[in-house]
């Protein structure tokens, strides 16, 4: 069901939004599970048109985002969420997912505090994967 | 157009808009635009003005420090995730804060935001 329909009925939409919300809880557990247990399996999420952005570096399609997750400095790390806020993005049933929270590096003393922003596209499979990916670490 | 100028062009835009009369954001938002500002989600420009101009502080002053910008799809929407600082008058230290857009354009050429999310970063 598209964004227009969802829009003409006041209770739909909260629905709709109770919806897109818990997708994008859903999308943000398994993201980061993988990410601090299973890093080698995050390019599962993407597809050839997918972006990722990563503290100003861009790079596209599966084996150029593969290959920036690996290379990251640091071989185990665990990110800790604060702030998940999702809105439907089209309408075409994309999601867009607004994350905040802090990175732990082993050995560091300090954690890290990133925003990362995800734009969902539904699959052909029925579920969805990541066309746009924002990554900055919050200073200061 | 090159995305990356269409980006910076909106954020300076948006951000003096809103620093000098934040009134006038009406036109950059359409029935459908949806903001979600520090967890609450509102939906439709006067709505979203109406929240905006309500904003417990009459002067501020927002300063950019990144702005991103990616493609978002076939129907030539734009995404743009900015990070800076908002410096509110009287106050002593400024709040850092990051905002994602997702613009789509317009019959006339121009974009409007369709999603709008702000979060302030706190230490």
């Amino acid at each position: 069901m598209g964004l227009g329909e969802w829009g003409k009925r006041g209770r739909g939409r909260e629905e709709m939004e109770e919806q897109v919300e818990g997708l994008g809880r859903a999308f943000v557990d398994h993201y980061y599970y993988l990410f601090d247990n299973d890093r080698s399996s995050l390019p599962s999420l993407y597809h050839s048109t997918s972006m990722l952005t990563f503290e100003g570096h861009k790079v596209q399609g599966v084996d150029e985002i593969s290959q920036k997750l690996n290379l990251l400095p640091f071989d185990q790390c665990q990110h800790v969420i604060s702030t998940i806020d999702s809105q439907p993005s089209s309408f075409t049933g994309g999601i867009m997912v607004f994350v905040s929270g802090s990175l732990k590096l082993p050995g560091e003393e300090h954690q890290l505090r990133f925003s990362q922003m995800f734009h969902l596209v539904p699959s052909s499979e029925g579920s969805f994967f990541v066309q746009n990916d924002i990554f900055r670490l919050n200073y200061g | 157009m090159d995305p990356d100028a269409v980006a910076k062009a909106f954020v300076e835009h948006y951000y003096s808009t809103f620093d000098a009369n934040r009134a006038n954001l009406a036109n950059l938002y359409q029935e459908s635009s949806m903001l979600t500002f520090e967890g609450q989600k509102i939906q439709g420009s006067p709505n979203i003005v109406a929240k905006l101009t309500s904003l417990p502080f009459q002067q501020c002053q927002h300063s950019i420090t990144t702005v991103d910008c990616q493609p978002s799809g076939p129907a030539g929407g734009m995404l743009v995730f900015v990070s800076g600082n908002l410096q509110l008058a009287g106050e002593q230290h400024a709040l850092k804060f990051s905002q994602m857009f997702h613009l789509m354009p317009t019959p006339q050429g121009s974009f409007y935001v369709l999603n709008d999310i702000f979060r302030l970063n706190y230490a």
